[in-house]
Formats: C-alpha cells, sequence, structure tokens
C-alpha cells in the first residue's frame, strides 16, 4: 500500500466528519451511546463506552464550531 | 525592533563610514568597511567574496542591511510559531545521546535478555537524559534508524533494477503515515482505557521507532542471506524488540494520583499488535491481508546464493510509475 501524506490527511478528514455526522436523536440514542444516557457520576473509573460517548459528543460539538455544550471538553 | 536599529545603525554608517556594523546574521570577521586593508591578505583578491565590501555603493549597503534585517525578523517568527506547537526544550531531551549511549541501546535492542535493571533513573523529579541513563528513550535512534530504513529499500530495489528516485519518496512517506496511524491509534488506546502514565507523545514516537532497528537488520539479513537468514533475522527481532517493550513495565513506579498503569507496561501492551503488525511476515504476491509498514521485504525464491536475486524483495511497491490507489501485489 502506497500511501501519501495526503491520503493521511484525507483519511482524517474523512474519519473525522464521519463521527461529527452522526445524529445524536435518529440514531445514538437507539443505540443506547446518548449522551444522557448512562453517564452515571464521578464515578472512579468510567469504562470505555462512556469514553467513546464523551469522545464522540467532543468531536460533534468542536465540529460544529458553537459551543452549545460548555461542559464536555476533551480530556487527554 | 530589531529592523529599525539596523536601519538607522547602518544609514548613519554609510555616511559616516567608520565603525563597522556586521549584520546579525553573518558572523564573519570582515567587519571592516573602511580601510582595513592589513585585515586581509590580499585585498583585491579578497573582494570577491568578502560580502560586507560593496565598493562604495550606498544602495547596495542598504539593502542588504534591510535584507538581513528582514531575514532575522523572520528567523525570530520561526522560532516563535515553532515554539507554539513543539515545546524544544522537551524536544532537546530525546536527542541528548552521545555514543557510548547509542551502541549500547543498539545492543539492547537487539539481546535484551540479559539487562536486569530497567528503571528509568530520576533526579530531582525529572528524568534523566538518554546521556546518562540507558534505559531512557531517545529519539535519536528511531529518526536515524527510519531514514536509514529507507535508504536500505531503495537499495534492495536498485539491486533488483526496480529503483526511481520518486519510490525513494513515495517509501519514506508510507512508513510516516504509518508511524503516525500507530502513535494516533495509541493515543486513542491510551485515552479509551482511561490509563494514567507519564506516556507522552514523544515517548510513543520513540517507541515505536525502535522497530525500525529490527526492520533493518531483517532487510539486511535478507539481502546477504536470502529468505531462510530474513526469517531467522525476523524471528530474532521479533521477539527481542517483543521482550524489551515488555520489560519497560517490569519496575513499578506508582504515580500518586489515582489507579495508573506503569508507564512501561502500558507502552508494552500498547506495542505488541503493533510489533506483530509490523513485523510479520512478508507478503508473497498472493496474499492480501495487512501490509506491513512501508515496503517490507518479500520472501526470495531461492535462499542459498549469498546475493540473490529476488524478484519480490519489496513486494509492496509498484514497480512502475507510482499512482496512490490500493496496490495489491
Amino acid at each position: 500500500m502506497a500511501f501519501t501524506l495526503y491520503s493521511l490527511l484525507q483519511a482524517a478528514l474523512l474519519c473525522v466528519n464521519a463521527i461529527a455526522v452522526l445524529h445524536e436523536e435518529r440514531f445514538l440514542k437507539n443505540i443506547g451511546w446518548g449522551t444522557d444516557q448512562g453517564i452515571g457520576g464521578f464515578g472512579e473509573e468510567p469504562g470505555i463506552k462512556s469514553q467513546l460517548t464523551n469522545l464522540i459528543r467532543s468531536v460533534r460539538t468542536v465540529m460544529r464550531g458553537k459551543k452549545k455544550n460548555e461542559w464536555n471538553t476533551l480530556k487527554f | 525592533m530589531a529592523y529599525h536599529s539596523g536601519y538607522g545603525a547602518h544609514g548613519s554608517k554609510h555616511r559616516a563610514r567608520t565603525a563597522p556594523d556586521p549584520p546579525p546574521l553573518f558572523d564573519d570577521t570582515s567587519g571592516g568597511y573602511s580601510s582595513q586593508p592589513g585585515g586581509y591578505p590580499a585585498p583585491g583578491a579578497d573582494v570577491a567574496f568578502n560580502v560586507n565590501h560593496l565598493l562604495g555603493d550606498p544602495m547596495a549597503n542598504v539593502a542588504m542591511a534591510y535584507g538581513s534585517s528582514i531575514a532575522s525578523h523572520g528567523k525570530d517568527m520561526v522560532h516563535k510559531e515553532l515554539h507554539r506547537f513543539v515545546s524544544v526544550n522537551k524536544l532537546k531531551y530525546f536527542f541528548a545521546v552521545d555514543t557510548a549511549y547509542v551502541a549500547k541501546k543498539l545492543g539492547l535492542l537487539v539481546f535484551p535478555y540479559t539487562h536486569q535493571n530497567w528503571e528509568v533513573q530520576y533526579s530531582r523529579d525529572a528524568p534523566l537524559p538518554p546521556r546518562r541513563d540507558l534505559n531512557a528513550p531517545d529519539l535519536y535512534i528511531p529518526t536515524m534508524a527510519f531514514i536509514t530504513y529507507v535508504l536500505l529499500a531503495g537499495i534492495a530495489l536498485g539491486i533488483q533494477k526496480r529503483f526511481s528516485p520518486e519510490v525513494l519518496g513515495l517509501c519514506a512517506s508510507t512508513a510516516l503515515v504509518w508511524v503516525v496511524m500507530e502513535v494516533l491509534a495509541l493515543l486513542l488506546g491510551i485515552y479509551l482505557a482511561t490509563v494514567r502514565s507519564d506516556l507522552s507523545t514523544f515517548h510513543l514516537l520513540a517507541y515505536s521507532g525502535y522497530k525500525y532497528v529490527g526492520m533493518i537488520l531483517s532487510v539486511l539479513t535478507g539481502l546477504l542471506f536470502g529468505s531462510d537468514g530474513y526469517y531467522v533475522a525476523l524471528a530474532w527481532t521479533s521477539s527481542a524488540l517483543m521482550y524489551f517493550l515488555v520489560s519497560l513495565g517490569c519496575p513499578l513506579p506508582l504515580f500518586p494520583w489515582g489507579w495508573s498503569l506503569p508507564s512501561g507496561a502500558a507502552s508494552a501492551l500498547s506495542f505488541l499488535p503493533g510489533t506483530l503488525f509490523a513485523n510479520s511476515s512478508p507478503r508473497s504476491r498472493q496474499h492480501g491481508g495487512l501490509s506491513p509498514p512501508a515496503a517490507s521485504p518479500a520472501l526470495p525464491d531461492s535462499g542459498s546464493c549469498s546475493l540473490p536475486a529476488p524478484h519480490h524483495i519489496l513486494a509492496d511497491l509498484p514497480p512502475g510509475p507510482v499512482t496512490p490507489g490500493p496496490h495489491w501485489h
């Protein structure tokens, strides 16, 4: 496979776009990955599913450009 | 600002032509604008390469001063922008190596089985630079190994008469893309698993660059000894690298803030799939599958002659002009 840096850029852009277009009400709630489902308290270990949910929500917020939810940040 | 001071000083200088003001970029010692013939062995001969002595053309002096001050201003701007993205001090830590460290580290990468003490030593809460601590990660070896691997791939292609200069650039960018993807995947994995460790991005970069040493050795052995040598070297370097990465986690520094994996164990667990992926056996023409980074050697069919003529030593690169797209060989 011959990759170039440009193809990496394209792939990254497409992946981020794919995460950004996941619709909150129509899709994520039906799988159970909605933002208000089971976010629980500030427990010790968040678990992979809640980390993923947070990640998706953060990407969508950043990509939208307007900070609708101020209290979610992308923590690394 | 430097621009104004340089301009003003030079402006007055060309009128007075007394005290020389060497432009900030050029550090040459031929600062004598006015007559200093004693400084040069042959003033006439030196005119050609004495940049400052412009034979009394004031506009050229002014223009040169302007250009050099603009250049220094640009240099400051570049430094400032670079400091915003990359912390140069942290990067300097990784390049503080010396020859003894490099030699010992290379030996450790090939044969880590007898090394006892794997702890990274600290001095006043800061890790010791690689010059003084064998266990510290560095970025010098991965960088050099990466470049050497690209050149070696070019050599291997040239042996099969499949070389062209674009292939080198393509190989380099492909390998770089794989490195970036691996570091991103590792960061994602560390984030998702909420592993708290002191692994920074540069640590991940360093550890994922160490496998290029093994790849270089495998390709060299494959070039010299054919397919058997390649497989032996591959098995040896893969297991050595796996042992190396797992051993990084043996000393257990416990961090005071909550549950955390030791950094080495975290890196080891994350890197094992990467190592297996990268050092996986070469692809012949039939296998589709995941391909190793850049161009990993394929099996030469005959294994006995010292310099075989392997028709597919680097099976992933297409023989003709390169177009991006899935090329399964």
